[in-house]
């Protein structure tokens, strides 16, 4: 008997306008010990699976009848509340997805954490904030009973996932949900509570189902994977086999359109096309068929149902037979040699420093300063792709926004075209303004809500003054044409349109003043895999077209190597190392580098799971006092006492690959300190 | 089982640049033209139904009960009060010393006051003020508060704290206080209570238009146009001024219901109109001490009015609070 | 935590020199001299001259308000040339029985709103919470005098359970012997107060019942019950704290509507009549203090705030 057995598990949410069948005939099993992923795009239904079996459903939320949860043998759906209770955070818990508004900022942890003791164990308060302190400890909280009586806003937010993964395991539950643990988190911290959860799951002896989004996330820790699409399950097998063998065309498509380290970039990405179906009125017959090349007309009269054997099965009439064969695939325009055309750079960053205050009062005392940018250099040739990665807090999205002058530096030069930004004025800058834009992360700020798509496509063209109002209406339909729109979109409003369909408009209006650079912030990252690929793919075809250069910033690697001609690698404010995608990928110097390389989750569960226990260690240090010398030593494991002492120089590792570190991963070519990132073939 | 499909390999319909082109030849349609029922299908997926947020607000807002009879009783309110004495024709020009404080009954529905007034008649003139100079009064408040918000709200710095601080300074007057002070001089007209109102109630809408023009001028949206090169003008008035406007429109329905409120306070003090002229609190601070002498007819009539009015805004302005808020989290 | 109330006081400090400078400002354009007052109606234009220069206001503004400032803090408030006495004296006579009025019905209502509103959150659209969410709006609706002689006619007046106006007893002593008589006054007071803070509390509740951490202790396996009282209450009273503090101008206007419709002798109809006469000294004193008593609740506010809410540093 399985630990977990659900069977037929259906959630429909009343809303105002019917009722949405969030869940939809969901059955699985669970055994003791195992690992189980939960993975699907966003509005698949596998948040709403977890709670479902928790039974805390939203308002309006109802489980259907005929759904079973059976823990242990023990039917759970039909258990009054006051015994549900006492399954709850006792023997089924759960981590939630953001550990910043997941704990009561009034009450201390040691409270939060010794609450289910108390109330499932019958322990007294002094009892349950010692195990409280043991939980806390196992979950590697560094000196756990004198932080019993912090608040959570005192922790980062690692720290605060780790306080809620000890709530949860307080009671030694055997069913752990953890429902996307790790997204609110940095890829560093992101791999280190992933292996603590794998870690505390064979010690404890629990099952663990794992949801998320992320491929490279189950392929090293679930064990079985169900992938869910619109309310259902599609395909549910062992992990080797669903990434070797998988034969539902979504799970196909979905592997083939996440963009891999070791991807060749100058071919095309696959896309699954279109959108996931509406769930207050699904189609018939199966969910996928309207995005499927392979669906037939049985594919959307029949519903196919999970079938095949056992340790197999799948939802579709017309199977496929493990991965696409991505050879055949077609290569975007031709760009190996982007600095053939010009050999001086278009644009160069020079020492920029970006400061900013923060706290102090009126009178100006008590200010502290936040060091985002701690000058950075770097450069970009004509049809370039230069790509910035680090994690949150490292400086790339303001160095983003110091390059387009949306914020001024306090030290250090942006040149493009020879010409200084940063001492133009009035009409000059406005002028200048039309070679440098920006493609913006968050798909529903970046478009005026109040605007049509069309004045939004204009307003460039107004603001510069280009082109009577025919032109002009000329000139977008084009874009909108170009990026994949529909002449009739000029009419609608933003809110009208996918998430992917706004970075679309977004980029169309970057397009519409002819730049000649692109700073592109986090331009996918908001995005579902499928929607993603179609959007990346976008970008690269209209920089052949367009001679763009683009700058690309994102905390995301694979979509960085996939665009980006050169990488360069942020940590705490500083440029670490810079090189070509496979000098950061096969050859990378710098322990940073290297460690975030390590902490990436890719979609291959054999190197995945050969990883677990790598990567980074700590937390990142405060930006208001970074540490001396080498900036990354607090978190290094090959620092020693002169990191600490003398900042490291850039030096040359081969042609176009620098990296600032004492102990560098590999030997320099020179040990002369280089001026910063010059463009691939100009060796200094 | 044994059945498989050769993997064809899906790529982005090549015809969508083609389709962009061909429409370029096509000039200008009318704006206001229908659009094509047809769905327009590209690579990036079905294009939902067209609607504009003010659509989209009207909508949220027709579902609520509340606000939609709020709308009702004010519709019947401004019809009342100044279509009313077209059909309805009472003297309310010479005081009727015969016929003072009669009760209701033929001749005079709601009976008289103690002018010899009647009382319906009195609602409908007291009503037109009230309404009159609640609305002005709002007005002249938002757009006193919009501008102080968005200008220090916008410019950030010393300056927003130098404005924030006045507005400190004159929130912890306590408004009724002076507002009866100055309207002891300047009041009893209906233009220099409007005034007085309206210069004395602009705080609480700076501080809201401030916090929103904040939080709005980190968007994305600003940002973009910032990097086209749009000026500080463009911003504020292509821009911040219309998402701004929700929260400013919500603000102008409470504001007018406080204003009412006001106005009622000086009247029943006896600072509001002066006589012939009057306005519902002016009414009731006169009816207040016939209120023992068991003259009811002079005190709950207009109370009623001015509650449901003061109600009708209040439910309107939640109404279109929750609009605009589902509007926001839709987007 | 000192560091925070020597900088948090400064600022109040300011704030009341800000206010003491407005008000001077407004009463000094609007009533440059009570010599009319003083003197009466048919006063000698050289009369009023004389009696200005006599009194110091002929003199700049500036001067004036040094002056003023000079004995505000000797704890002058200046002299009723309508009532002739002085200013203090007056406020001291008159200051405790409003004083009765506004912290009974401020505690009354704290009492009521709080457990209410969190009620109303908690049994959102419920039969009770649309109940009490309809009661609230037409309270709020509806000027404090209205509600004052709505209670008239229906207590005093229809039922005759007490007395529709207050004796004209001011002292403390004399009206807590009358105490039946102050039930209206005090629940008038109450309603229109409790009517705004419900309305507060639930949306705040509400806001609170949508966090994350509610659902993190539903899945803990709390009781609804226990959900609500160690998660809720204080997460959603945090809010009230500031709230509270910013509506003491409405409370004390309120206490002045309801003094005038019962003829209580406070000090609220001790301004109302003041300001036939132009009672420049009293109009001044009593405005200061009423926004000096916001500053100090804000104040108050803003500590009990800090203290407890964890997430507020005391840097």
């Amino acid at each position: 008997m399985a630990l977990l057995e659900v069977n037929n598990l259906s959630t429909h949410i009343a809303i105002s306008s019917g009722s949405v069948q969030a869940v939809d005939g969901v059955s699985f099993h669970l055994e003791a010990g195992e690992t189980l992923g939960l993975v699907g795009e966003s509005g698949c239904g596998k948040s709403m699976t977890g709670l479902s079996l928790m039974r805390l459903l939203p308002p309006g939320g109802q489980l259907v009848g005929g759904s079973s949860v059976k823990l242990s043998g023990r039917e759970l759906v039909d258990l009054p509340e006051s015994e549900m209770r006492k399954i709850r955070g006792n023997e089924i818990a759960m981590v939630f997805q953001d550990p910043m508004s997941s704990l009561d900022p009034t009450k201390t942890i040691g409270y939060q954490v010794s609450e289910p003791v108390m109330l499932h164990r019958g322990a007294s308060k002094a009892e349950a904030l010692d195990r409280a302190a043991e939980v806390l400890g196992l979950v590697g909280l560094p000196k756990p009973k004198e932080r019993l009586g912090d608040y959570p806003h005192q922790l980062s937010g690692g720290l605060r996932q780790r306080v809620m993964i000890a709530m949860a395991l307080a009671c030694e539950p055997k069913v752990l949900i953890a429902d996307e643990p790790t997204t609110a988190l940095d890829v560093t911290i992101q791999a280190q509570i992933l292996t603590l959860l794998n870690d505390l799951k064979d010690r404890l002896g629990m099952a663990m189902i794992l949801v998320t989004h992320d491929m490279g996330v189950v392929a090293g820790h679930a064990d079985r994977i169900n992938v869910m699409y619109a309310g259902r399950i599609v395909e549910s097998t062992k992990t080797d086999e669903l990434f070797s063998d998988m034969r539902h065309p979504y799970t196909q498509g979905l592997l083939a359109s996440i963009p891999r380290l070791a991807q060749d970039n100058t071919q095309k990405l696959f896309t699954v096309p279109g959108l996931p179906p509406d769930l207050s009125n699904p189609p018939t017959g199966c969910r996928f068929a309207a995005r499927c090349s392979y669906a037939q007309d049985d594919c959307r009269t029949e519903d196919p149902g999970l079938k095949g054997p056992k340790e197999h099965t799948f939802a579709c009439f017309h199977p496929v037979d493990g991965p696409l064969d991505l050879t055949s695939s077609t290569t975007v325009a031709d760009r190996s040699a982007p600095a053939a055309k010009e050999k001086r750079p278009l644009l160069e960053v020079t020492d920029l420093v970006k400061e900013f205050p923060v706290g102090g009062n009126l009178f100006g005392r008590n200010k502290a300063v936040v060091h985002a940018v701690s000058g950075v250099s770097l450069s970009l040739g004509y049809g370039e792709t230069f790509g910035l990665v680090g994690e949150s807090g490292c400086g790339k999205t303001t160095l983003g926004r110091m390059i387009v002058g949306l914020e001024k530096p306090n030290a250090g030069q942006v040149t493009l075209d020879g010409a200084q930004v940063g001492s133009l004025r009035g009409k000059a800058l406005r002028r200048h303004r039309r070679d440098l834009q920006m493609m913006f992360q968050d798909p529903h700020a970046s478009l005026d809500p109040r605007m049509r798509v069309g004045s939004i496509l204009r307003e460039p063209l107004q603001i510069q003054g280009i082109g009577t109002a025919q032109e002009q209406l000329s000139l977008v339909t084009d874009l909108l044409g170009e990026v994949g729109l529909p002449k009739s979109a000029l009419e609608r409003f933003p809110h009208e349109f996918s998430g992917g369909q706004r970075q679309r408009i977004g980029l169309a209006r970057a397009l519409t003043l002819h730049p000649k650079v692109i700073v592109a912030d986090e331009p996918v990252s908001a995005l579902d895999v499928s929607i993603r690929a179609q959007v990346l793919n976008l970008m690269k075809r209209l920089q052949a077209s367009h001679d763009l250069s683009y700058v690309v910033i994102s905390h995301d690697l694979a979509v960085v190597k996939y665009l980006a001609d050169r990488i360069g690698v942020m940590y705490l404010g500083k440029m670490v190392e810079v090189g070509s995608g496979e000098d950061i990928y096969q050859r990378a110097a710098h322990p940073y580098t290297a460690g975030l390389l390590e902490a990436i989750p890719v979609p291959e569960p054999e190197l995945e799971r050969e990883k677990r226990g790598g990567g980074i260690k700590g937390e990142l240090p405060s930006p208001v006092a970074p540490p001396s010398g080498c900036r990354f030593r607090t978190r290094c494991p090959l620092a020693q006492e002169r990191c600490a002492e003398e900042e490291p120089a850039m030096r040359l590792f081969g042609d176009g690959h620098v990296a600032a570190c004492h102990f560098p991963l590999q030997t320099p070519v020179s040990d002369t300190p280089v001026t910063v990132a010059t463009p691939a073939g100009e060796a200094v | 089982m044994s059945e498989t499909n050769t993997p064809a390999v899906s790529t982005e319909t090549e015809t969508e640049t083609a389709r962009g082109v061909e429409d370029v030849s096509v000039t200008i349609e009318s704006p206001a033209g229908p659009e094509p029922a047809v769905p327009a299908v590209s690579d990036a997926g079905e294009l939902q139904s067209t609607t504009s947020a003010w659509k989209l607000t009207l909508r949220e807002f027709l579902k609520n009960k509340m606000a939609v009879a709020g709308v009702a009783i004010l519709v019947f309110f401004v019809l009342f009060c100044w279509l009313g004495p077209v059909f309805y024709h009472s003297n309310q020009n010479t005081t009727d010393l015969l016929n003072t404080d009669g009760a209701p009954g033929a001749g005079h529905p709601l009976g008289t006051d103690s002018n010899g007034f009647d009382i319906i008649g009195r609602i409908m003139i007291g009503g037109q003020t009230s309404l009159w100079i609640g609305f002005a009064a709002a007005v002249i408040a938002t757009v006193i508060g919009t501008l102080w918000g968005a200008v220090a709200g916008l410019l950030g710095g010393l300056i927003d704290a130098t404005l924030m601080r006045i507005v400190d300074i004159l929130l912890s007057l306590p408004f009724l206080l002076v507002v009866l002070i100055i309207s002891q001089r300047y009041g009893a007209n209906t233009w220099g209570l409007i005034i007085i109102l309206g210069v004395f109630s602009w705080l609480v809408p700076a501080r809201l238009i401030r916090g929103e023009v904040l939080s709005l001028k980190v968007r994305d949206f600003v940002s973009a146009a910032r990097v086209m090169g749009g000026t500080n003008t463009r911003l504020i008035f292509r821009h911040l001024i219309p998402n701004a406007m929700g929260t400013v429109i919500v603000n102008i329905t409470f504001q007018i219901a406080d204003a009412i409120l006001a106005l009622a306070a000086l009247g029943y003090l006896n600072f509001g109109v002066r006589y012939p002229n009057t306005d519902w609190g002016s009414q009731l601070g006169d009816a207040q001490s016939n209120l023992s002498n068991g003259y009811w007819w002079e005190v709950f009539p207009v109370g009623v009015s001015l509650v449901l009015v003061v109600m009708a805004f209040n439910f309107i302005g939640d109404g279109l609070r929750d609009a605009v808020d589902v509007r926001l989290r839709k987007r | 935590m000192a560091g925070y109330l020597i900088r948090r006081l400064t600022t109040a400090i300011l704030v009341v020199f800000g206010i003491i400078l407005v008000t001077f400002l407004m009463l000094h354009i609007i009533a440059p001299s009570p010599a009319i007052t003083v003197l009466g109606p048919k006063a000698q234009p050289a009369a009023i001259k004389a009696w200005n220069h006599a009194n110091g206001f002929d003199k700049p503004w500036w001067d004036q308000f040094a002056t003023y400032l000079g004995h505000l803090f000797q704890g002058n408030l200046g002299y009723s040339y309508h009532l002739n006495q002085s200013v203090s004296a007056l406020l001291t006579e008159k200051a405790p029985l409003s004083g009765l009025l506004t912290i009974a019905s401020l505690v009354l209502s704290i009492l009521v709103a709080l457990p209410l509103g969190i009620y109303q959150g908690v049994k959102r659209n419920s039969f009770g919470d649309i109940t009490a969410t309809s009661l609230a709006m037409i309270f709020y609706s509806m000027p404090t005098f209205l509600v004052a002689l709505v209670l008239v006619q229906v207590f005093a007046l229809s039922l005759k359970w007490v007395n529709p106006n207050v004796p004209q007893d001011q002292t403390l002593s004399g009206a807590l012997a009358g105490w039946p008589d102050l039930i209206m006054p005090i629940v008038a007071l109450t309603l229109t107060a409790v009517a705004s803070y419900s309305r507060y509390q639930r949306s705040a509740a509400l806001d609170v019942l949508a966090q994350d951490y509610i659902k993190v202790a539903r899945a803990k396996g709390l009781s609804e019950r226990l959900v609500y009282s160690r998660h809720l209450v204080r997460n959603a009273s945090l809010p009230m704290i500031t709230l509270i503090g910013l509506s003491l101008p409405l409370l004390i206007a309120g206490n002045l509507l309801v003094e005038y419709t019962f003829n209580i002798n406070g000090l609220g109809l001790l301004f109302v009549n003041s300001l036939q006469g132009y009672d420049y000294n009293v109009l001044m004193a009593y405005t200061l203090i009423t926004a000096v008593l916001t500053v100090v609740g804000n104040l108050i506010a803003d500590i009990c705030l800090t203290l407890s809410d964890p997430r507020i540093k005391l840097v």
